[in-house]
């Protein structure tokens, strides 16, 4: 059988080209902003991803880190009780007021109090041990090196926060927080940045470390269990990344955003690509009904725009995740936040293949009106 | 109606009709032709030959009448089953040659036998050989826009040819070539018909082609003018082009 749609479409590739181009760029686009997306809720959720803690505990009904509320002392006692729990260290966070350099005014913050002890579990693939020392030194903070030019200030700067001065001793990378700068601090530290005079001593969070082997998900439900009139919730660490990703996708109105774009990015790629395939079609449409006089089946026909039309898809797919591919690699070494995995790229592929496809079932329209009795004029 | 003639119409009426204003092509018109024979429909343009070699094809029904082809009434076949049978029996050759600007000569004949169902090897073997019969095996490989109108109308006899049809259908084969290349076109329908034993039916308003005709059809405004039987028995002569030959 002679290949029609893969010969048609290679020779005159500047008559599709258009059309693959439209795929490859509503690919790109759908695929970019699913990784921006990602990565920014990759963000609200990188105090859980960066530690090593197995669970949480925290105000109940909390949402997201942000919206933390402060936890009786007595929880750190309730968790230890358990018998599978190994660690429990308090995690502070308080929201802050950064002033560097006078020509910079003052920066809104977020102040994570941690133990900074070698074997700690806050921020503990963000913040290797050695550098986490350097916070047992009073008024020193650590930030992301990202978030440097924010503040206005190189390592061993300094600056007033909530009133205090505090030193910048070291900046690590993978803490760009969404919508602010994190500040990294010892818990003796962040005690004495809280301007709530109240709760000085109360923190928000308790994260815990399991013995190895010990299934979260049952310790979490025993401890739940053995303390019935608790003032303290607990999650695992899935559970909590998840909370966090699922109130900026809900409650934000982001996932929103998202739902809609991609809409309109299906939309343009269809109507962009559907009417250069139509356009591509029409040229031929005398070839076309020659073939159907000679006996080619209408379906036969059919069948041949939509190889074309799957055609397009499949180079403007290849093309796409190069451009991608590319922008992405620029992306991280910007430390724009990005991420996606397979899954996210699979959609992505099925998408765009579905808007040549759907492209290609309204070029084969453009056969409807095949009528090979007008070719004998 | 007998159903020994090749093809057959009987009575055959076609109307067109623009808002209110009718205009009837064909009127009762009845035509039988025979297979070995190639058949020359001439009239001036608007005299309904154009609509008569369509609805002999089975690419337009005709408001009244039969058409009784290969002793099969064409009015009584749904548009797929009319597919087949355009499939399986019959080739067109049109004033515009349609070939497929991405295909090589070759190509454009194998195409419609891939719809045939025949394999690979043999549409490209039986391709080669109807490019032969009409005087391209040396220009296979060529695409559309390497070749001269001539030959591009070679080519789309050959893909006719291709599928050995019974039925042979041309319409105004010629309007778009000069007086060498017409020759060598109408004298290979006829070597189609004579070799093959096709029946082949060609429309034109080039009174010129009379000459390698076996019978000659004039009509006009629809209706049968004369119909006259040539006594031509010589085989037409095959095709070599002195420009291939050198």
């Amino acid at each position: 059988m002679v290949a029609l749609a893969r010969k048609t479409l290679f020779y005159e590739w500047r008559k599709f080209l258009p059309a693959a181009l439209a795929v490859a760029f509503s690919g790109l686009l759908l695929l970019m902003q699913a990784a921006l997306m990602f990565g920014i809720f990759d963000s609200a959720s990188v105090y859980v991803n960066t530690s090593t803690a197995d669970l949480w505990a925290g105000y109940p009904g909390t949402q997201t880190i942000e919206l933390g509320r402060p936890i009786p002392r007595d929880t750190e006692m309730s968790l230890r009780m358990d018998p599978d729990v190994v660690r429990v260290e308090p995690f502070h966070w308080i929201d802050g007021d950064w002033r560097g350099p006078a020509d910079r005014g003052s920066v809104s913050v977020f102040i994570s109090g941690i133990d900074a002890s070698a074997d700690g579990l806050m921020f503990a693939q963000a913040i290797p041990a050695e550098m986490r020392r350097k916070l047992f030194e009073p008024d020193s903070v650590i930030v992301d090196q990202a978030d440097l030019p924010k503040l206005g200030l190189a390592i061993g700067g300094s600056a007033i926060l909530n009133g205090h001065r505090v030193k910048i001793v070291a900046a690590c990378s993978g803490l760009r927080a969404l919508g602010g700068v994190n500040i990294v601090t010892s818990l003796a530290t962040a005690r004495r940045l809280n301007s709530d005079s109240t709760d000085r001593d109360k923190v928000a969070y308790y994260v815990v470390k399991l013995r190895p082997g010990a299934n979260p998900d049952q310790v979490r439900d025993r401890i739940e269990k053995a303390w019935p009139g608790r003032r303290f919730t607990v999650w695992t660490k899935a559970e909590f990344a998840h909370t966090a990703a699922t109130y900026w996708m809900f409650e934000t109105g982001a996932g929103l955003g998202f739902v809609f774009f991609t809409f309109v990015v299906f939309i343009v790629g269809t109507v962009i690509t559907s009417q250069t395939l139509v356009a591509a079609v029409a040229s031929h449409v005398r070839e076309y009904a020659m073939l159907n006089a000679l006996g080619a089946g209408r379906g036969a026909l059919r069948r041949v725009v939509l190889e074309q039309a799957l055609w397009v898809g499949g180079i403007g797919v290849i093309v796409g995740a190069i451009v991608s591919a590319l922008l992405m690699l620029l992306a991280r070494s910007q430390s724009v936040p990005t991420a996606f995995d397979a899954t996210a790229a699979s959609a992505c592929v099925v998408l765009v293949l579905t808007i040549a496809l759907v492209s290609g079932v309204m070029a084969v329209r453009a056969l409807s009106h095949l009528e090979p009795a007008n070719l004998l004029r | 109606m007998a159903t020994t003639h090749a093809l057959a119409a009987d009575g055959i009426a076609k109307a067109y009709s623009t808002g209110k204003i009718q205009t009837r092509v064909l009127d009762g018109l009845s035509i039988a032709l025979e297979e070995r024979e190639l058949a020359l429909v001439l009239g001036p343009s608007g005299s309904g030959k154009s609509t008569l070699l369509a609805i002999l094809s089975g690419l337009l029904r005709p408001d009244r009448g039969h058409v009784v082809a290969l002793g099969e009434e064409l009015g009584k076949m749904s548009p797929p089953q009319l597919e087949r049978f355009r499939l399986h029996h019959t080739g067109f050759v049109f004033q515009g040659f349609n070939l497929f600007p991405a295909l090589t000569a070759v190509e454009q004949v194998m195409l419609p036998l891939g719809y045939m169902g025949i394999d690979t090897r043999n549409a490209q073997n039986r391709a080669l050989a109807a490019l032969e019969e009409v005087g391209l095996g040396s220009r296979v490989h060529l695409r559309p826009l390497e070749m001269s109108g001539g030959e591009k109308q070679r080519v789309a006899i050959a893909r006719a040819l291709a599928k050995k049809p019974q039925l042979l259908f041309a319409d105004e084969p010629t309007s778009a070539l000069d007086s060498v290349n017409g020759k060598i076109v109408i004298d290979s329908l006829h070597r189609i018909a004579r070799v093959f034993g096709a029946t082949v039916v060609c429309v034109s308003h080039d009174h010129r082609l009379a000459a390698s005709a076996d019978r000659v059809i004039t009509i006009a405004d629809g209706l049968i003018l004369s119909d006259i039987v040539r006594s031509n028995d010589a085989l037409p002569p095959s095709v070599t082009l002195p420009e291939l030959s050198t």
